[in-house]
């Protein structure tokens, strides 16, 4: 039982990644990427990790940080990434 | 005392090498490495292959990872990524550039808040033009402003600036036969591009009743000389190389009796 | 396990290539952001199909580090283009 639940985030992970990552190829502005890759790739590795922490619940705080690190780091670095490429732009 | 530890080594790459042989994922992962590399090879903007190498770093350290090296998966990530990128980051900015010295009148609006200020829009078709040139050869432009023209010849001499950008009539004033100065002067049509700057100055009406602003640029590098020369128009600036003759005070910049001592293109000058 | 890390090394391999296609320089940034995160989670399930608790921290570690170094590149390229 333990184990479909954690495949199946997992796999659920798999799909928001691809769904992320696959606008990286078209030739879209460089925010509208960064919006789809930062939102759907945070929740893939979300998903992915929780999925982890299912199978092996002894690591718990081990996971804990890297779901913490994940979500804060991530959304940080959308915002600087945002910033740094619009106002390199307007100058440039 | 080495002998255990190889030993143990030893036993531990056996191991491994038994399940190398089953996994598949082993060697998808590890065939990620040459292929970043091969990427990382084939860059030719440094700014692209310092993104490319933080890649690689992250290919790198999870192979490592993989392997069961940990400690050298997260140097890798710590020192090869994040510090030798940002320290090349650096380095190639700072070095891949021309400092190009203006008088200051051509920089009019220089507020202590803004660190990059707007030239006036007479000089812009020359500084978009070096721009541009530049651009081909991933270097950036650094403009340093210098009061008088006197200052800025003073600043070439004493190696300050690689590039100055004088006012035609100013350029010629300054430096016509100077000593220690032997300027190849490089052919510049005058009567051929009068029309196309005066069409290029009607947006002006102000200065349209005087002659067209060319600018002079003087450089005392010959590779600068060569990647502007082809490629500068000749109707908006015109482009002299400068021999600088060995001078024992030009080796101190900042010595008190070369500041006081004009140099010698100045001795024309006076 | 085993078909989610190939799934992982397959979906890794987009950004790889339009990091190596691209021509601008926030592209290229995008691509290893997504990159950096994608291998360090691919270290934590690594870690976790080897059951290995070292090789975990280290991937935490790369986790967070890498979007640091990011950022400091980040920042370093946005003063390029203005000056």
């Amino acid at each position: 039982m333990m184990d479909i639940v954690s495949y199946s985030l997992m796999g659920l992970g798999l799909v928001f990644w691809m769904w992320g990552t696959l606008p990286l190829l078209g030739d879209r502005s460089v925010l509208f990427k960064l919006h789809s890759l930062s939102v759907s790739d945070t929740l893939g590795s979300i998903s992915i990790i929780a999925g982890l922490l299912l199978r092996i619940p002894s690591e718990w705080p081990l996971l804990l940080l890297a779901l913490i690190s994940l979500a804060i780091w991530n959304t940080v670095l959308g915002y600087v990434l945002a910033y740094c490429s619009s106002s390199g732009g307007n100058r440039g | 005392m080495c002998w255990p530890t190889v030993q143990a080594r030893g036993g531990i790459v056996a191991n491994f090498s038994t399940d190398l042989s089953v996994d598949a994922y082993v060697l998808a992962i590890a065939m990620l490495l040459p292929i970043t590399a091969c990427m990382l090879v084939t860059q030719v903007n440094p700014y692209h292959a310092l993104v490319i190498r933080g890649i690689l770093g992250a290919v790198a350290a999870l192979v490592y990872a993989l392997f069961g090296a940990a400690d050298v998966a997260l140097t890798e990530a710590l020192v090869g990524t994040m510090l030798s990128i940002t320290l090349y980051a650096i380095a190639v900015r700072s070095s891949l550039r021309m400092r190009l010295g203006v008088l200051e009148e051509a920089l009019p609006e220089r507020s202590p808040v803004a660190d990059y200020p707007q030239p006036l829009p007479a000089a812009t078709p020359v500084l978009s033009a070096l721009r541009q040139a530049l651009r081909q050869y991933h270097m950036r432009l650094e403009l340093v402003a210098y009061p008088d023209p006197q200052a800025l010849q003073a600043a070439l001499v004493t190696k300050d600036v690689h590039t100055i950008l004088l006012p035609s009539a100013t350029a010629i004033a300054a430096s016509q036969p100077p000593d220690s100065l032997t300027g190849h002067s490089s052919g510049q049509p005058l009567g051929q591009s009068s029309g196309q700057s005066s069409g290029q100055h009607s947006g002006h009406p102000s200065r349209s009743h005087t002659p067209p602003r060319r600018y002079q640029l003087q450089t005392r590098i010959q590779r600068l000389y060569e990647i502007l020369q082809p490629v500068l128009p000749s109707d908006v600036a015109s482009l002299d190389y400068l021999t600088l003759k060995s001078n024992p005070q030009t080796h101190l910049p900042h010595d008190p009796s070369a500041a006081v001592e004009p140099p010698p293109s100045m001795e024309v000058q006076s | 396990m085993q078909w989610i890390l190939i799934a992982m090394i397959l979906i890794l391999l987009i950004p790889l290539y339009e990091a190596w296609q691209d021509d601008d320089i926030w592209q290229r940034m995008l691509a290893f952001a997504s990159i950096a995160t994608k291998t360090s989670i691919m270290i934590l399930v690594i870690s976790v199909l080897r059951d290995d608790w070292m090789i975990g921290v280290v991937g935490v570690l790369i986790l967070s580090v890498g979007n640091a170094a990011l950022m400091l590149l980040a920042h370093v390229l946005r003063r390029m283009n203005e000056g």
